[in-house]
């Protein structure tokens, strides 16, 4: 269906290859799995498929792609339309329409099919994709479950034989994450339609794909099965890791096999009882019957909580749970309805200027909305100066949270993780008390999480400050967090520490307490230090 | 209103010819009236969608300009002699411009004149932004016809990349606010600016690429999945628009 011959491909004014001699054969009703770091190539793969890389972006490429037949020199992106779908990583910037139907019709409309063929096609994507009660919705008031569905239902529409997805469930709770990925494995069976995915959520898709392409950043790729390219790659879930760990011969990929794999070991060992944690006694944050309601509708319903110094609180739920809201309402930045929120004895509300900084540093879901300098150095220098500290403070913080910066370059210009590690970097400068982080993953590679969670980790520990972050990724809060709080539909649902609330909850439970239960293991490193440890 | 929407155009034309009758009466009062009537359909049947909010940045820049050009029109230019309200200080000029004052003795004929062409600028501008905020730019791309394409596409990325950026805006004055920045002032734009710039570049780019990569454009014909009607109510609208052009 794809093939790649030779490919190699550079982007104007850069001397690093992308892609280097890439040759790969994808046949029809193949899924297709594209990992690698941040920054890689992975969007730049997906999007040489359809000629958008070079057509839309320029750079030199060599080689050949043909799809179908058609080769992408030949045709625009507009050309192949109704053979590929591809859908982007924020669909909510590819939307042309303001009403679902209206955006499912949209490429037919310009394909100038006649009305009745629309009719029933529409009609179709919408079954498929359980779409009938959102039919004229407005997108914009759509959850992100919802329009990443409608996104894939638009694509789906034009009959493509390649669906080409972008990180499709990186800003999806797991519940709606499991929904568009069986949505995409039942195409696969069903239609026979060719599917490639880029996602750093392995532990999400691995299961789903009959190979990868591991994209290495300095051009090279790996390219095989699953197990194959697991067995080599830098890149691995939570599942993998443990199997390596153990010492297996064979890597299994999904909870099912790992727990066949490790039958032997879980039951040579007893099961060893949930650690007691002891309170912690160190109130710093306050709520008291919180409620914030926009336009009539109660987000949030008298929510009661204290947060204490040194604890890393994750807020889980649903999108749409309310979880920003609850962080913005910390922050002072959200109009409370009834209630209090009170931050070391102070309302939020009205902290301005340098109190400000230093009671709560806030890292909204853009990192970049905090950035405004031209270059790192200037960043790092008003940071210096806002903070009154010694010059070159900021940019040593920023070189132990992501090293090799360089001082000269523009925000826009770092990766995601870099401009995630900038933005904290300033925000530490004024070391607050609370500090406050809304889905600071999305996006980010394990390499780069595994920074973010060691630096979170002293962070509190050291300083005994309280970090309250809201966030999807179970993994990650399996091995950052000390505390859950479960939000649905404005209320807490669950609220305890994050060994009990993440064990007792199927849908928000890591791989590896799925594999070990009823072990009260989360991750890797507990399964590590308790066979250590001796429970043998 | 909701079950079946007016044709794209329809506020398009009526606000053409409101604001055409504005200009042809050239009477502040009547400018203000048209401004009032405009404002109230707005508030009344706008959608809550990012669109509909843009009528409100319209109204803060109408007020700028109204400021602006009042205060450029008092303190420089010919003099209209009358009842001198206050003086400003007056800056001297060569010698070969004759006629051309900077500063000087404000007359209430002179700031009325200078008030009342701006209150018509001003309404114009709130009259067209009005039109922009009742209509989908979505929907208004749709009646447009294919073969200003390229046109077209410009259009569409302006017309929903632009609402968008309202959103933006408020969302990093409260991220800046947060790093404990003043929101205010002239250099507190400087710092909105160029995350806005970024954030509106990428979308644009974004959007261009996923029109194109739906093909569209690649057919000179297009077809219409729903049928956009001009029905009574929208012949009705743009009468009343003309009527009021008559009668001016």
């Amino acid at each position: 269906m794809i093939r790649f011959s030779n490919v190699s491909l550079v982007y104007p004014n850069s001397t690093t290859t992308v892609l280097e001699n890439l040759s790969i054969e994808i046949a029809e009703g193949e899924l297709v799995l594209v990992i690698g770091p941040t920054g890689s190539g992975k969007s730049s793969l997906l999007r040489l498929i359809n000629g958008l890389v070079p057509h839309h972006t320029g750079g030199i490429l060599a080689g050949q792609i043909t799809v179908d037949g058609v080769s992408t020199r030949d045709v625009k992106p507009g050309g192949l339309a109704h053979l590929i779908g591809i859908v982007g990583q924020n669909p909510l910037n590819g939307f042309v329409a303001d009403r679902v139907e209206e955006e499912l019709a949209f490429a037919m409309e310009a394909m100038n099919l006649p009305q009745d063929v629309m009719r029933k096609r529409v009609e179709e994507v919408l079954d498929l994709l359980s779409l009938t009660p959102l039919r004229s919705r407005l997108i914009a008031t759509l959850s992100g479950g919802e329009q990443q569905r409608v996104a894939i239902a638009s694509a789906l529409v034009m009959h493509p034989k390649v669906l080409v997805l972008d990180e499709p469930t990186s800003a999806l709770d797991p519940i709606a994450a499991e929904e568009v990925l069986s949505i995409l494995h039942r195409l696969v069976h069903d239609l026979s339609l060719t599917i490639i995915i880029a996602e750093h959520k392995l532990e999400r898709v691995i299961g789903f794909a009959d190979r990868i392409v591991h994209i290495n950043g300095d051009g090279r790729t790996i390219i095989g099965t699953p197990h194959e390219v697991m067995k080599v790659s830098s890149i691995s879930p939570p599942i993998v890791e443990l199997a390596r760990v153990l010492g297996l011969d064979e890597l299994p990929l999904t909870v099912r096999d790992m727990r066949r794999a490790v039958q032997q070991l879980r039951e040579s060992i007893s099961v060893v009882d949930i650690p007691v944690t002891i309170p912690n006694l160190n109130p710093v944050i306050n709520i008291e019957n919180l409620t914030v309601a926009y336009s009539d509708k109660n987000v949030l319903n008298s929510l009661c909580a204290t947060i204490h110094g040194g604890e890393i609180v994750a807020i889980m739920g649903r999108n749409g749970a309310g979880k920003s809201t609850l962080l913005r309402s910390i922050a002072g930045i959200s109009k409370i309805a009834k209630g209090s929120v009170v931050v070391h004895s102070l309302n939020p509300i009205t902290l301005e200027g340098q109190i400000r900084r230093e009671i709560i540093g806030f890292i909204p879901q853009e990192p970049s909305d905090l950035l405004y300098g031209q270059s790192v150095a200037q960043e790092c220098d008003q940071a210096d100066r806002d903070n009154q500290r010694e010059p070159g403070t900021t940019f040593a913080v920023l070189n132990q949270l992501v090293p090799g910066i360089n001082l000269q370059k523009h925000p826009r210009d770092l990766s995601e993780g870099q401009r995630l590690g900038l933005a904290l970097s300033v925000v530490f400068s004024a070391n607050p008390k609370v500090l406050i982080l809304d889905e600071p993953t999305r996006g980010l590679d394990y390499e780069a999480k595994k920074s973010l969670t060691k630096i979170l980790i002293e962070f509190a520990a050291i300083f005994n400050r309280a970090v309250i972050l809201a966030t999807h990724d179970v993994e990650l809060v399996a091995e950052l967090s000390t505390r859950v709080v479960f939000l649905a539909d404005g209320d807490i649902v669950a609220d305890g520490p994050t060994l009990e609330v993440l064990l007792s909850s199927p849908a928000f439970a890591p791989q590896v307490s799925k594999v070990m239960s009823p072990q009260p293991w989360l991750t890797v490193h507990d399964v590590v230090t308790a066979l250590e440890s001796g429970v043998l | 209103m909701k079950d079946s929407p007016l044709h794209p155009l329809t506020w398009w034309i009526w606000s053409f010819v409101i604001a055409v009758s504005v200009v042809r009466v050239n009477n502040p009062y009547f400018a203000l009236g048209a401004t009032t009537v405009v404002g109230f359909i707005v508030l009344k049947l706008r959608e809550d969608a990012s669109w509909g909010k843009s009528f409100n940045w319209t109204i803060k820049v109408a007020v700028w300009i109204l400021l602006i050009r009042t205060f450029i029109g008092i303190s420089i230019g010919v003099p209209i002699p009358g009842n001198v309200i206050f003086t400003l200080p007056r800056i001297l000029v060569p010698a070969w411009m004759p006629g051309i004052r900077i500063g000087g003795a404000v007359t209430a004929e002179r700031l009325t004149s200078a008030l009342s062409e701006g209150v018509i600028i001003c309404a114009i501008i709130v009259i067209f932004g009005a039109a922009s905020s009742l209509t989908s730019p979505h929907r208004l791309l749709r009646v447009l016809p294919v073969y200003i394409y390229e046109f077209a596409t410009a259009v569409v990325i302006a017309t929903s990349v632009l609402p968008q950026l309202v959103t933006s805006v408020a969302r990093i004055r409260q991220a800046q606010r947060l790093r404990g920045q003043k929101t205010k002032g002239f250099t507190s734009y400087r710092r909105l600016a160029i995350p806005l710039l970024e954030e509106s570049l990428a979308r644009s780019l974004d959007l261009a690429s996923a029109m194109d990569a739906r093909g569209y454009g690649t057919s000179r014909l297009r077809s219409r999945y729903r049928p956009i009607h001009w029905r009574i109510k929208d012949s009705a609208i743009v009468a009343s628009g003309i009527f009021i052009l008559v009668l001016s």
